[in-house]
């Protein structure tokens, strides 16, 4: 895939996953896809991930993906963004994540998220 | 740079890490380094980073950056790692952690850094 593909690619995961369109996502995901984020450690496919979304996005009234500054290499992208999230009570956060995207044929094969677990309580105005 | 020279340069800055060589990282900083890290969202100078690592480094009796994956664009690196830690006590923990850097003619000008703070207080049992 070349550079250009590779980042529309990005901005399309990133459009969908905002704009909540789980059939898009799953166009977007390869069958053998596979997620991993550093605050849990563990794989688990893509399916499985699009099957929490659903749920996950009834936490938030809204959520946007922004400030988005993409890197291509051979084989992926790497995306540093702002994470901004309106709760059903108002409340607004902010998380900093990374995320590693691995690409083949049009579609993501793997996703690495980088993120501090530690700000979650506060994004979502929670106590701790 | 090149593919290779970024590559270059990403294991010699991790090495100089681990060994707490900081004459050799001070030289791979290029004068207007800039470091960012997504626990504080703030910008600290070459000089900041330098007595941060200074001091951290007497903290500890070892730290790793072990199982490096690394990917190279235009102008930087990607890479991946765990970070695995020893106290002086003998305590023992680990986390994983990413880092997206910029360079310029031999020498990193920016690093943006992400991991998982909520892992600093755990022990390794469940870590990688």
């Amino acid at each position: 895939m070349t550079d250009g593909e590779i980042r529309e690619l990005c901005n399309r995961f990133f459009d969908a996953y905002q704009d909540r369109r789980v059939d898009e996502l799953a166009e977007i995901y390869a069958p053998d896809c596979i997620v991993w984020h550093n605050v849990f450690g563990r794989e688990t496919s893509g399916a499985e991930n699009l099957a929490a979304l659903p749920k996950s996005y009834a936490g938030q009234r809204r959520r946007t993906y922004d400030d988005r500054t993409i890197h291509t290499f051979a084989g992926g992208f790497v995306i540093q963004y702002t994470l901004h999230g309106v709760q059903h009570d108002g409340h607004r956060g902010a998380l900093w994540i990374c995320i590693v995207g691995l690409c083949r044929n049009g579609r993501i094969t793997r996703i690495d998220e980088y993120m501090d677990s530690s700000k979650f309580a506060a994004w979502a105005g929670r106590k701790r | 740079m090149t593919d290779r020279e970024l590559r270059e340069l990403c294991q010699r800055y991790f090495d100089a890490i681990e060994r707490g060589d900081l004459e050799t990282i001070a030289e791979l900083y290029a004068p207007d380094f800039g470091f960012w890290v997504n626990l504080t969202g703030e910008e600290s100078s070459r000089e900041q980073n330098l007595a941060t690592l200074r001091d951290g480094s007497a903290l500890l009796r070892r730290r790793s950056y072990d199982d490096r994956r690394i990917d190279t664009f235009e102008t930087g690196f990607l890479v991946r790692y765990s970070v695995n830690v020893v106290t002086h006590g003998g305590k023992r923990s680990s986390f994983w952690a990413c880092v997206v850097a910029q360079c310029r003619a031999g020498r990193i000008t920016h690093i943006d850094e992400y991991l998982d703070s909520s892992k600093f207080r755990r022990p390794a049992a469940s870590e990688p």
